[in-house]
């Protein structure tokens, strides 16, 4: 008798357990796609590195959406091209937040970001900043966020390193015209200065030049300990190669818009003394940064440029993957002003390729900065800042 | 913190940065004093010239010289095209300048847009190495780039005024500058003049953007940027006087690169479109030389003699 309602149990259990699963799977296959913008340049001077930043992104969705997506719903990301240039990241955003009703959207490049958040914050969509630097975009709106560290974070650090650490008195600066040159640089020589180290030249170029020879010469003549440069991934390689040219031989610092291991293999021991702050984990810090690395390695021929960049854009799926999550829980609509509240309701994430992040109050994120330095032809670690 | 080194370091960038917008310069004076055309599908004839140069070395892997001799050939073939189909066209018409202007301004619209659809907006050098060879000399950084750059320059100078001077069609070239209708009277054909214009501005424009490419990166809408170098310099010369323009093209390289000694380089772009504003509105012909007082025999009264 026992035996019976046992199997008879087991049989109901077994039954319930499967049409169970059934359902989840039916509700799984018919909950709608999660679909978010994404405005990153794929063309012009910076679509070497926001062609990889894409990929990266396409990688961590398709890695999301096999595993069976956001809690069954799948994400999908419409990508438009900025090239980096502010007049089209407008036209682009207004497409997605008009025409594709996206509630989210990721975007990058300072001079972008401070043109495009206007248009998201009067549309309530929600909007990452990823691998952009420029210290005034935590105060860009309630809508704009970011998961990547300003350069309050990176840029300081290079400035106490050469100030403190490399004992350099005087260093000149080599900046890009726009929003993140121009803060950047600004935050670069108020700590350097802070310190008691002196700014000789503070120098800057045009975003539609390629020829900084001016510039350049006016920092040699200031004969400055070190250089620090704050351009964008595209125009720092030529900046690079034209203060090596004209004779420049000091060291160099930069952000990550410098982390770019094609330009150093053009540039050969050239690059020698240029000293990078990365904001990511790198291969030998993390397991996951090594497969990573290998994919691209196995799948596309080479690493990518700017691999920090590319891990955060990575991580920033999954990110979303968290909040469309969150409000799936609650049956919340995913709304951008939805997405906002669960942001601030989980505030922290842990992520597969640059680990744990707190996104603050005061939309600013902290992160260990990994300084690098070109030696004999290649990128060697040389510090980590916690 | 200016020694001698540095304004010796600058003077000789400024000089080789030159050489390259007098090519262009030359290319669009030449034009200017035969056509009487103001070229602005100068841009055109730049992308042209660098992209074919681009696809020559990058893509079909042609060495450099038979990379330049194609590139000059595309060049030569656009210019001779948009003299043939369009500039005649346009005279047969007697369309008015302002027809040209739009025209040229238009066409190299066009080109640039359809070079941006094939190769993006992405800079470009033309080989992989960004870096070229330096000495020493005297403290002055001089690059193997600054040295050929000048000699490039000065050449094709020298060659382009020997050839006025000395050559037939040279010869022919300058009466069409100075009358067409009455050189024609003489049995010399406009069209030829007109369309060895454009191909000889073709080969200046072909190896000014093997310079520039070989050392700086191009995108298409920058060629835009670097005619307005050549405008200034041919209105500062005085229009329809090739060499000096030349020479008004190595003044504002200097004046530009020696402002930095003195001025934020943020302001330098300036500097190029305040002598374009002070050109046009102080002197519409051309810097010239003051005129030479030729005195006379008491009969003949005082002439003048115009420096050039």
């Amino acid at each position: 008798m026992t035996k019976r309602i046992s199997a008879g149990r087991r049989l109901v259990t077994t039954s319930i357990l499967l049409l169970g699963l059934a359902a989840n799977s039916v509700l799984a296959q018919t909950k709608a796609p999660f679909t978010f913008g994404v405005a990153l340049p794929t063309t012009g001077a910076a679509a070497p590195f926001g062609l990889d930043q894409v990929q990266a992104l396409e990688w961590a969705v398709a890695d999301i959406n096999a595993k069976g997506g956001a809690n069954g719903r799948k994400l999908n990301a419409v990508i438009l091209d900025t090239q980096a240039r502010p007049q089209v990241g407008i036209d682009v955003v207004t497409r997605l937040v008009s025409v594709e009703k996206v509630p989210l959207v990721i975007t990058a490049f300072s001079a972008v970001v401070a043109a495009v958040a206007p248009i998201v914050n009067r549309n309530n969509v929600l909007t990452f900043v990823i691998g952009a630097n420029s210290p005034r975009i935590a105060t860009m709106g309630d809508y704009v966020y970011t998961t990547y560290p300003l350069a309050d974070v990176d840029v300081t650090l290079l400035a106490k390193y050469a100030r403190t650490e490399m004992k350099k008195s005087n260093a000149a600066v080599l900046y890009l015209n726009d929003e993140s040159g121009v803060y950047g640089a600004r935050v670069f020589r108020e700590n350097f200065e802070k310190l008691g180290g002196r700014i000789v030249a503070y120098e800057s170029y045009e975003p539609n030049s390629t020829d900084y020879t001016g510039a350049i010469l006016k920092i040699r003549a200031s004969n400055p300990e070190i250089v620090h440069l704050q351009g964008n991934a595209g125009d720092s390689p030529q900046a690079i190669a034209q203060l090596r040219q004209l004779g420049i031989k000091v060291p160099i610092t930069s952000y990550t818009a410098a982390y770019n291991p094609q330009m150093v293999k053009q540039l050969g021991t050239q690059a020698d003394g240029l000293i990078v702050a990365s904001l990511a984990p790198g291969v030998a810090d993390l397991p996951s940064v090594a497969s990573y690395v290998e994919r691209w390695k196995k799948e596309k021929g080479r690493e990518p440029n700017n691999v920090p960049v590319t891990q955060y854009v990575h991580d920033g799926a999954y990110v979303i993957k968290a909040l469309v999550e969150h409000l799936d829980k609650t049956n919340t609509p995913l709304t951008g002003e939805n997405l906002r509240k669960a942001l601030l309701e989980l505030k922290s994430f842990k992520l597969p390729l640059t680990e744990d992040v707190t996104i603050n109050e005061n939309h600013t994120v902290f992160k260990p900065v990994y300084l690098l330095e070109v030696k004999g032809g290649a990128f060697v670690p040389i510090r980590v800042f916690k | 913190m200016f020694d001698r080194g540095i304004l010796l370091q600058v003077l000789w960038t400024s000089i080789a940065a030159a050489s390259f917008q007098v090519l262009l310069t030359i290319a669009f004076a030449l034009v200017l004093k035969v056509t009487k055309i103001w070229n602005f599908a100068q841009p055109a004839l730049m992308g042209v010239a660098f992209y074919t140069l681009f696809v020559a070395v990058n893509w079909v892997g042609a060495p450099i010289p038979a990379a330049i001799l194609i590139a000059f050939l595309v060049t030569a073939a656009f210019g001779f095209a948009i003299e043939r189909f369009a500039f005649q066209t346009l005279r047969e018409r007697g369309s008015e300048s302002i027809t040209f202007f739009i025209f040229t301004l238009i066409f190299a619209q066009l080109v640039i847009y359809v070079l941006t659809l094939a190769f993006t907006t992405e800079p470009v050098f033309l080989f992989a190495n960004m870096m070229s060879p330096t000495t020493l000399v005297g403290g002055v950084v001089v690059s193997a780039w600054d040295v050929s750059s000048i000699i490039v320059a000065v050449v094709l100078t020298l060659a382009l005024l020997v050839f006025l001077r000395y050559t037939r069609l040279g010869q022919y070239m300058i009466a069409v500058a100075d009358n067409a209708d009455l050189a024609e009277a003489y049995g010399i054909s406009k069209r030829q003049s007109y369309a060895a214009a454009m191909v000889i501005a073709a080969l200046f424009i072909t190896a000014a953007m093997y310079l520039f490419g070989s050392k700086l990166a191009v995108f298409p809408e920058l060629t835009l940027h670097m005619m307005i170098f050549a405008v200034v310099a041919t209105i500062l010369g005085g229009i329809d006087r090739i060499f000096p323009a030349a020479l008004a093209a190595v003044g504002i390289s200097l004046l530009q690169q020696l402002s930095v000694l003195v001025i934020d380089s943020r302001w330098q772009p300036l500097i190029v479109f305040s002598v374009l504003f002070v050109a046009i509105i102080f002197f519409p012909r051309g810097i010239r030389l003051p005129a030479r007082r030729v005195v006379g025999d008491g009969r003949t009264g005082v002439g003048t003699a115009e420096a050039t």
